[in-house]
Order: C-alpha cells, then sequence, then structure tokens
C-alpha cells in the first residue's frame, strides 16, 4: 500500500528507517533539533531519538563537518546538515580536501561513512547566495558522492544507500521539491547509488534531468508528443557515480541528446554528460548535443527574473525541437 | 631581456603599481619574503609596507580585506600561496566577490585580482598540487585566466589589474622557471582571446597555462609521426573565446582538450560540450580529452604517471585520427 507523502517528509522517514536500523547513525546540524530544520524536514526526530543522537549545533558549518569527519574516523555514522547548500563554501576546505582525499591519503585505512545534506538550488526566490545549485562544485571533486534525487521514493531509496556507503556523499535536497508529492510504498525502501532512471520512454531524443529539472523535462515530453516528437526522459539521480550506460543506451535509440541543469552554464554536469556521449556515442549522433542551463549569472531574486534565468518547461522544448531539426 | 615567468609576472606587478597609486599587493610572506616562488620579491623594497604587506594565514581573511579595499577604490591585488589554500576563501569568493557586481545592479564593482600558483609538477607535498580551476570557472561573475608563455605572464597580469571586476590568475607554478624573451612594452592579445601558438592541419590541440609547453612539445614529437597538430592556447577559462577554437575545428575538424585538472567537468568538457553544439557539423571525431585523473593529486612520487604528458596527448590525437 502506497502513501503519498511530500519530499520534506521523506527526509524524515528517510533518517529515521537508517537511525532506527543502526545506532551508529546520527544527526548533526543547525536547528534541526529543537526546531525540527529551517525546511522543517527534521520535525519530530529529537522527540523519538534524543538529544544525543540529534543534535543541535552553534553556527559554524566548519565544525559541523569536523565533528562529523571526526565521528566517522572514529566509527559512527554522521549524517551532516547544511543549511544552504550555499553554505558549503564556508566549510569547502573540509569537504573538499580533506573528506575527499581521506580514503586516498590513507591508503584505504581511513573511510568516513557520512553524508552530508543539504538544501540546494533555487525557485524559492532567496536570493544569489541562498540558491545556488551547486551539485557540479561535489562533481568536480575526485573521492565525493554526489546525489540529487527528484521525487520522495528515491529521496528514501537513495538515501539510505547514501548511509550505508563507505565513502563521504553529498546529498542534495532540492528546497523547492520540499512541499512536492509523491507515493511511497511501506516499509523499508533502499536503492543503489549511481543509477539513472528513465521515467518515459521515447524515441525522437533523450533528455537528461536532475532534481528540480525531471519533473519539468516531463512536462515538456508531454508537449513534445503533442508535436509529434517522442522524448525519452532520463533522471540522472547521483552524478557521481554517474550511470553513463543508461544514458548512452538510450542516445544510441534516439541519436539526440538534450541536457536540462539548474546550475550555471560554464563546467556543468551536462558537459560531462555531453562529452562522454559524443566520445562514446560518436557514429550514433544526429545532430548537436544541447544543453539547456540557467544561463551563466549569479541568480537573481526578484520573482520574474528567477523565472526567467532558470530552465523552464518552454526552453526544454525549444531545446528538443532543435535537436532533432 | 631574457626572464622567467616569475620575474615576468613580478615586473607586471611592479609596472602596475608605478603606474596606479591603488595597486596593493598582499598576502602570505608576499612582503619581506618576496613569495614563497619569489613572485613578488623586491615589491616590497620598492613600493613600502603600506603597499606590499604580509597577511596572517586566513586565507578568508585576505579575500575579504580585498573585497572590502576594492570597495573603498584601492585596486587589490591578493596572492593565495598555493592552489589548495584558496578553499579556506571559498565562501568570500563564491558569496561576495562573484556576486557583488550583480547583487548590487553594477552599483559595487570589484576590480580584484586574485594570484594563484596552480598545478603540479614540482613534487609538491599534499594539497599544494591542485588544479581547482573548474570551481572558479563554475561560478559566474569570476573570471579566469591562465598565462602559458613569459609574455603573457606580464600582460596578462597587468590587464587582469586594469580590469574592473575580480579575475583569478592561475599561474603555472612548474613553468615559473620557464625563460624566454621579454621586450617591454608588450601587449599581447586581448585578456580573454584565445591564441593559435602554432599552425597545423590534422588535429587542433587546446591547452592553457602549464600544459601550453607540454601541447607544444606534442606537436614537435607528431611532426616526426608525419601528423600535423594546430595548437591553441585558450588562455581564458572564463568567458571562453568560442569563435577561436570553432574556427580552429573548422580548419582541423579533430579535437583533443589538454589540461591537469581531473576529467569530470573540466574545462575540456565544457569545451567538447561547446564544440559538440557550435560545430556539430565539422567534426570528423569527437573532441577528445587528455586529463588528469579523476582522483585526488597523487603524492609527488607518482605525479609523472598521474600528469598528463605528450605520451598521452599523442594518444588521443592518434585515437582522433583514426575515426
Amino acid at each position: 500500500m502506497a502513501e503519498l507523502i511530500t519530499y520534506r517528509d521523506a527526509v524524515k522517514r528517510a533518517i529515521a528507517q537508517e537511525m532506527r536500523r543502526d545506532d551508529s547513525v546520527y544527526l548533526i546540524g543547525e536547528d534541526v533539533g529543537d526546531a525540527g530544520g529551517v525546511f522543517k524536514a527534521t520535525k519530530g526526530l529529537l522527540d523519538e531519538f534524543g538529544p544525543v543522537r540529534v543534535r543541535d549545533t552553534p553556527i559554524s558549518e566548519e565544525a559541523i563537518l569536523g565533528a562529523a569527519m571526526g565521528a566517522a574516523m572514529t566509527g559512527l555514522r554522521p549524517i551532516a546538515e547544511i543549511m544552504f547548500s550555499d553554505f558549503l563554501a564556508t566549510c569547502w576546505d573540509l569537504v573538499a580536501v580533506e573528506m575527499a582525499k581521506t580514503r586516498y591519503m590513507t591508503d584505504g585505512q581511513v573511510t568516513l561513512p557520512l553524508v552530508i545534506r543539504t538544501a540546494n538550488g533555487g525557485g524559492l526566490r532567496f536570493g544569489a547566495q541562498h540558491s545556488q545549485a551547486v551539485e557540479n562544485w561535489a562533481m568536480a571533486v575526485p573521492g565525493l558522492k554526489v546525489v540529487a534525487p527528484s521525487n520522495p521514493h528515491d529521496l528514501i531509496g537513495l538515501f539510505a544507500a547514501a548511509v550505508r556507503d563507505d565513502d563521504p556523499v553529498l546529498f542534495f535536497e532540492q528546497k523547492s521539491l520540499y512541499p512536492t508529492k509523491g507515493h511511497v510504498e511501506e516499509g523499508e525502501i533502499v536503492e543503489e547509488l549511481g543509477t539513472a532512471k528513465i521515467v518515459r520512454s521515447g524515441t525522437d531524443v533523450t533528455i537528461v534531468a536532475l532534481a528540480s529539472m525531471v519533473r519539468r523535462a516531463e512536462q515538456a515530453a508531454d508537449e513534445l508528443a503533442e508535436q509529434g516528437i517522442s522524448a525519452e526522459v532520463i533522471d540522472l539521480r547521483s552524478l557521481v557515480p554517474l550511470d553513463a550506460t543508461t544514458i548512452i543506451e538510450s542516445v544510441v535509440k534516439t541519436s539526440r541528446l538534450v541536457t536540462v541543469e539548474e546550475n550555471p552554464r560554464l563546467c556543468g554536469w551536462g558537459s560531462e554528460v555531453v562529452s562522454l556521449v559524443a566520445e562514446e556515442a560518436f557514429w550514433h549522433l544526429d545532430g548537436p548535443l544541447t544543453r539547456v542551463t540557467t544561463p551563466h549569472i549569479p541568480l537573481p531574486s526578484a520573482d520574474a527574473l528567477e523565472d526567467e534565468v532558470l530552465p523552464s518547461v518552454q526552453r526544454i522544448v525549444d531545446g528538443c525541437v532543435k535537436a532533432v531539426s | 631581456m631574457t626572464v622567467t615567468l616569475a620575474q615576468a609576472i613580478n615586473r607586471g606587478i611592479h609596472d602596475a603599481m608605478e603606474a596606479d597609486d591603488r595597486v596593493l599587493m598582499f598576502g602570505e610572506d608576499v612582503g619581506k619574503l618576496g613569495g614563497v616562488f619569489r613572485v613578488t620579491d623586491t615589491l616590497q623594497e620598492t613600493f613600502g609596507t603600506d603597499r606590499v604587506y604580509d597577511t596572517p594565514l586566513a586565507e578568508s581573511g585576505i579575500i575579504g580585506t580585498a573585497i572590502g579595499l576594492a570597495m573603498y577604490g584601492f585596486r587589490p591585488v591578493a596572492e593565495m600561496q598555493f592552489d589548495g589554500f584558496a578553499y579556506p576563501a571559498f565562501e568570500q569568493f563564491t558569496s561576495h566577490l562573484a556576486k557583488m557586481r550583480n547583487r548590487s545592479r553594477g552599483r559595487v564593482k570589484l576590480p580584484v585580482t586574485v594570484r594563484i600558483p596552480f598545478g603540479g609538477g614540482i613534487g609538491a607535498v599534499e594539497h599544494h598540487s591542485e588544479s581547482p580551476e573548474t570551481y572558479w570557472a563554475h561560478t559566474a561573475g569570476l573570471k579566469v585566466v591562465s598565462p602559458g608563455t613569459v609574455a603573457d605572464g606580464y600582460a596578462m597580469t597587468r590587464a587582469a589589474i586594469a580590469a574592473d571586476d575580480p579575475v583569478i590568475v592561475l599561474e603555472p607554478k612548474r613553468r615559473y622557471w620557464m625563460k624566454d624573451d621579454l621586450e617591454l612594452p608588450v601587449t599581447t592579445e586581448p585578456l580573454h582571446k584565445a591564441v593559435v601558438r602554432r599552425p597545423g592541419t590534422d588535429v587542433t590541440v587546446v591547452a592553457y597555462g602549464p600544459m601550453l609547453k607540454t601541447a607544444m612539445e606534442a606537436a614537435d614529437a607528431a611532426e616526426e609521426e608525419g601528423w600535423s597538430l594546430e595548437v591553441v592556447d585558450l588562455r581564458s577559462l572564463s568567458p571562453i573565446d568560442t569563435d577561436t577554437l570553432v574556427a580552429s575545428l573548422q580548419r582541423t575538424g579533430r579535437m583533443v582538450v589538454v589540461h591537469e585538472a581531473a576529467q569530470s567537468l573540466g574545462p575540456a568538457a565544457e569545451i567538447a560540450a561547446r564544440m559538440q553544439q557550435e560545430a556539430f557539423y565539422h567534426l570528423e571525431a569527437p573532441i577528445l580529452r587528455a586529463t588528469g585523473y579523476d582522483t585526488p593529486y597523487p603524492p609527488a612520487m607518482l605525479e609523472e604517471f598521474w600528469l598528463p604528458d605528450v605520451d598521452r596527448i599523442l594518444d588521443r590525437v592518434e585515437e582522433a585520427l583514426d575515426y
């Protein structure tokens, strides 16, 4: 029996699922306890698990990640929250220099089984410093795994996989998706990291999207169908590991590719996907590979401007029409 | 006169400071010591401790100070001593330095130059050989350049300091001791223009900073195989000069992009994606990449196996030619 729950409640359910299963899992972050999280995604966890396993911290992201890293080194499996993904910049030294490299620098003797979960992306009019889609920062650092679910079911399944993984995982929750709903079955849900999902089958063009862009890609596919264009939509779900196989197999079938990214254009994940597909499936391509992205600018906060720059359904449709023509 | 790249950059900062009292130089050990690579040697003696000064070991403070000084009308040049040390200042770079002009609707400009010795090849310990250009290029609001020649060491430093927006200058540390003639005054191409360093007909090789010299050596070696390589010096990673790259691709139909940074999302991915879109019908082969691996930078004794070299470039060239 599946129930309809929000992406926000899926976060709580995912954390609770893992904390009930394993005593070494604990949650740490700013306002995650008493306040239930600034997005209310961790509400109720303090009541169930108590203040030792659900801990509020001072407003110091470096301290949060430093503590999580130390805890992971000594046998716990911390879940650390960075309230807004933009704030990862204040503790990037710990992420890029320490966490990503510890396994390598110790020749595999020290692993860091920790998850950093963070509210990522735009759509809520929060301006240039609270709306960035920064998953590409993490993808550019060898040694990190990077996950960004688009719906409640995937959020729970991928989160469980992230907690159970022995290496650091950056888990990007798209903050504009928190109120969105999806069907989730009862019982434990665990998925595999590094697996993309074909959410709609098609034959003319492959659209690859992530997190908030998946729903828009599906809406674009609906509109394209009315024009007689059959689009296949792939929810990438995880950037590292990257499920190149699913994408390439799809492009071999459709011969066209459009990637849809929320982030600024230069050196986004779309560039990597396009480069890989172009190299691996060169002879199957019937037209230029197209990237639909936010322009290479800081994100504006004004409603009309934010709507203008984030990839819209119309821009995805236009990109696909161009790709197949 | 024959000078090293380090001396050319030094002269660029010197001349910019002489030309404009608002230019300041600061960072860790840049004053009394003259910088760990001696790039700022003698500048403090010449311009005094008010204009060239040492800071505490606090990168976030260095960039924060640069932002404040720029707001008040100075033109600061800040040094991050090593690539891997820029991370503690990441917030100042991404949230403030990159966004101030946009957030103030153009009213507050930040003419800040940040010099960062980057890349490997000098046998350094961990965290001292990073190639973090992907973050900088991905951050909207920053301009990112890397000189690959002695003349550009001088001219791009001057152009970066003269620019009204923040410019990250990635200095190829392994090439600091590379020598060439420098006749002043010198002006090279505009800061964000790519340049064909060696014309060729078979395959375009795109490189920048430390890999330019390697790409030129690869072109020499390729001649023996009978392959004519065109070498394009990218110079600017943000913005990227798409036109020059497309023009070269129209001549050769094949392209290999080289950098030390890890392959994932690197500038080579961006260039490959652009060429797929802008020059699809000129492609005789996919754009191939000769880059660092998707692993943390290895200990010094392994770096020669990690860094792209002539062989790795030529392997990719051969692959491109086989299509």
